[in-house]
């Protein structure tokens, strides 16, 4: 892809070999890469909970036009744009990731527990998820 | 007179939930509003497991995240491994691992039907296919001692050299004819015909935009089958398996076009590994092994679609961050868009035939 | 009125008991006779269902209780006997317990009136094709109390089905029943079973001309039995168990022997209707003119609805479920012009042929 165009246009961005990392505005460049090179699939999005505290979200873009991969990764705190009106499969990626990390995603509207009860406390796949007894079992304080 | 439309909870104890699923359906008479399906009944932590084992210990649970199609996911692990660590694959290795991928690709699909057939009230093809896969699922105990958790592919290479090669050929000698025997109970029934033509059309697009992979996505016309690029799969001679009709019946055809193709790729296997010489393979040593810092990523198609692992390492014994990503967890999330407007025995036709396998999807 | 009668009155006349008594109390004894034979056929029928099937799938079927699997469906009934019978706490009560009487009730009065022989029948009124049929159409009126009082979605949906099923091949079968009733210009089941004798051997049967009826009939009484594939009020695949979901124990095996006890009826109206009923295929009875005859008459009556009973499994074993749309197209597009078409042809070589 033509990593100079994109540059220009979203400013700040890092090139690790088929990986971008951006700071922000995670919805206009997947709509922009959407709209200007051919990637149709969203493959997944990954989420992984870094040392520093924030979760960074990678999404995996895919052509099956060139069969080429490309991967946007942003790091968030807690908050960022869903991008379900793009491609529909984040539906089911974002809810899992809501899930298991704690990540709302603004426009996503319906962000519930997938493999967790709906009381649940805590994120089981953060790094700051504590394992202690009282969490394995239903807490129901927190049912409203 | 007012009317109240119905909300009916289909499964997770339910006959044709293949397992643990869960569509809480919205229904106007038998006509489907809204389908919302519920996952997570058969969850069992496999991402989070992972980070808190070694490499070697995590490597025989893999074939728990599929088990219809178990050896799929101890190849990724591998894959990852041998890709993180630069191990170069013996070109026997190579082919061994290709036969048994196809073998299980095989049975996975040969049970799809069965199940399929079963969603559509015919009971006795289910039996038929459950012949047919055993006489692999008795190959790959012979192999490996295991009928569904493998734990053959092991870091570098496979646990031990393969063997029983006239199974295989039984196998491939006795399947086509059984397979004309699908053809003809099946395919020229007209109920059969009637229930699957025009049927759950999934459009191109649609699928796309819901990340269907894999052989849905095949049947819908898309050209794209991961093994033509895979480096496993080099010098194989892979056939294409593309439909355009996008119903039930096309995804029914290309599963059994694409066993054939499988077959056709076991005979070349085959052919290679009764010329070979004994195996020479250089294992991984699994003690103590420590992938370098960074991102590992590895795809490979399995028979409900791409099936992906992503490892982060930070030089531990342990994974930092395993991410599985199943074919299956996208097409539960299909059902919301294939099921509204269609009507409930339907509806169970459409779902049986996306060949979603739960323990996939919950991971 | 019938050999058994006779025999039973001059019984009570040697030990001097009135004859009132005798009028009386007679029908007891056909009620136990086929009680008995009842019991029999159905555990067998069973058994033969699930052994067939496992022809059919290559499996091996029950072997492991008895000889051959012959104490299977005993044992699967005792199993049921023990087991507890739950009621739903939201379902009706009374409706919910009444559903299984009435699913076996009618189905014991629409075998009292099959004539198993020449002598062996034991109600014998002049119209009894049509108290047949009602009472061959009123199981389906307890499968919808079954489904209603269950309070059970997946029961509601089979009640609904299965009235909506019932309802369009109801008709059909009717006029295809009409169709044997012209032939045999009586309405009576013994009338129409004589009616089919002829001197060369079978040809006599009415399934000669009325092919196209004796089709209609089956695939009717197939839907009407909610057998496959026809089986969408119990759809195993979708429904879970259809009507009787929430029924436990002794209540669900009622239901289960009543099916097929209801299957084995239906295989001798059928066969009565279109081949030839009781008569041998042979045009003369093998045992001549002794005492025997009549259980041969019998045999025979059992032997044609056995075949037709294997049919039916044999197709269970073969074909997918319709679906519901389908279901009522298939008989509301084809069979009813087809049934109607079929009456006035048989009407027509009825009247050609000087009857």
């Amino acid at each position: 892809m033509d990593w100079d165009k994109f540059n220009k246009i979203f400013e700040g961005c890092e090139l690790l070999g088929n990986k971008i990392h951006i700071k922000s505005r995670l919805h206009e460049v997947i709509q922009f890469v959407i709209e200007n090179y051919p990637y149709d699939i969203l493959k997944e999005i990954i989420a992984i909970h870094n040392q520093d505290g924030t979760v960074e979200l990678v999404y995996h873009l895919y052509s099956t036009v060139d069969e080429e991969d490309l991967m946007i990764s942003i790091c968030v705190n807690d908050e960022t744009d869903s991008i379900v009106d793009i491609f529909k499969s984040a539906e089911a990626d974002e809810k899992e990731i809501f899930d298991l990390f704690g990540i709302k995603f603004k426009g996503h509207d319906n962000l519930k527990r997938l493999y967790m009860p709906e009381n649940w406390d805590g994120h089981p796949l953060r790094k700051d998820y504590i394992q202690d007894d009282t969490r394995l079992c239903w807490n129901d304080d927190n049912d409203s | 007179m007012t009317t109240t439309t119905l909300k009916l909870n289909l499964g997770p104890q339910h006959p044709s939930t293949h397992g643990v699923l869960r569509l809480i359906l919205e229904l106007d008479g038998e006509k489907i509003l809204s389908c919302e399906p519920d996952i997570g009944y058969l969850h069992r932590g496999m991402e989070k497991m992972a980070e808190q084992m070694s490499y070697i210990q995590y490597l025989p649970t893999v074939d728990r995240v599929d088990y219809l199609a178990g050896f799929f996911y101890s190849e990724l692990l591998c894959r990852i491994v041998e890709g993180a660590l630069c191990v170069e694959l013996p070109e026997k290795v190579r082919v061994i691992r290709v036969m048994l991928l196809e073998l299980n690709r095989m049975a996975s699909h040969i049970l799809w039907i069965g199940m399929f057939l079963m969603d559509l009230g015919a009971t006795s093809p289910f039996f038929y296919t459950f012949r047919e896969r055993e006489m692999i699922l008795r190959y790959f105990e012979r192999i490996s001692g295991q009928r569904m958790m493998y734990n053959y592919f092991v870091f570098g290479g496979v646990r031990r050299d393969i063997n029983f090669l006239e199974d295989v050929e039984e196998i491939l000698s006795i399947l086509p004819s059984k397979l004309d025997d699908y053809e003809k109970l099946i395919e020229e029934n007209p109920i059969f015909i009637k229930r699957v033509v025009n049927k759950g059309v999934l459009e191109k697009e649609t699928a796309l935009n819901y990340a269907i992979t894999g052989v849905n996505l095949r049947a819908s016309g898309v050209d794209y089958d991961y093994r033509k690029q895979d480096y496993l799969y080099k010098g194989f001679d892979i056939g294409k398996v593309i439909l355009r009709e996008k119903d039930s019946m096309a995804r029914y055809r290309a599963r059994i076009l694409e066993i054939k193709e499988s077959m056709k790729i076991v005979r070349q296997a085959l052919d290679y590994l009764k010329k070979s010489s004994p195996l020479e393979q250089k294992l991984v040593n699994p003690i103590n092994l420590k992938l370098p810092e960074g991102d590992y990523y590895a795809d490979i198609e399995a028979p409900r679609g791409i099936a992906s692992c992503f490892v982060r390492s930070t030089g531990e014994k342990e994974p930092y961050r395993l991410k599985w990503r199943t074919g299956s967890y996208y097409s539960v999330n299909l059902l919301r868009k294939l099921l509204v407007g269609e009507y409930l025995n339907d509806a169970i036709a459409i779902a049986g035939s996306l060949d979603i396998i739960l323990p996939e999807v919950d991971k | 009125m019938n050999y058994l009668y006779f025999l039973y009155i001059e019984f009570l006349q040697k030990y001097n008991i009135p004859k009132l008594f005798g009028d009386i109390t007679y029908y007891f004894i056909p009620f136990c006779i086929i009680a008995a034979a009842l019991l029999v056929i159905v555990l067998a029928l069973v058994l033969v269902e699930r052994k067939l099937l496992g022809f059919f799938t290559q499996r091996k079927g029950p072997n492991r209780v008895g000889w051959w699997g012959l104490l299977q469906t005993l044992a699967d009934a005792f199993k049921l006997l023990c087991k507890e019978n739950i009621t739903p706490d939201k379902a009706d009560r009374f409706l919910f317990n009444l559903a299984p009487i009435l699913v076996f009730v009618p189905m014991f009065a629409a075998l009292g009136i099959i004539p198993y022989s020449s002598e062996f029948t034991f109600v014998n009124t002049s119209t009894n094709v049509i108290l047949y049929l009602i009472l061959a159409a009123f199981p389906v009126l307890s499968i919808f109390l079954a489904g209603w009082a269950s309070n059970n979605k997946y029961s509601l949906f089979g009640a609904a089905r299965s009235i909506a099923q019932v309802l369009s091949y109801e008709l059909p079968m009717t006029f295809v029943i009409l169709s044997s009733v012209v032939l045999a210009s009586s309405m009576n089941l013994t009338g129409i079973t004589l009616a089919q004798t002829s001197k060369f051997w079978f040809l006599g049967w009415f399934i000669f001309p009325n092919i196209l009826g004796f089709i209609i009939l089956f695939i009717c009484i197939l839907a009407e039995l909610n057998r496959c594939p026809f089986d969408l009020p119990e759809a195993e695949s979708e429904l879970i168990c259809g009507y009787n979901t929430e029924y436990s124990g002794m209540r669900f095996a009622i239901f289960y022997l009543s099916e097929y006890a209801m299957l084995f009826a239906n295989s001798m109206f059928i066969s009565i209707l279109f081949l030839g009923g009781y008569l041998s295929p042979f045009g003369k009875y093998l045992f001549g003119s002794s005492f025997l005859i009549y259980f041969e008459q019998a045999f025979w009556l059992f032997l044609k609805a056995s075949i037709l009973v294997f049919i039916m499994i044999w197709i269970r074993a073969t074909l997918p479920r319709l679906a519901s749309f389908d279901l009522l197209k298939f008989s509301w597009v084809y069979l009813l012009p087809l049934s109607i078409l079929n009456l006035f042809i048989v009407v027509m070589i009825k009247f050609a042929g000087g009857g």
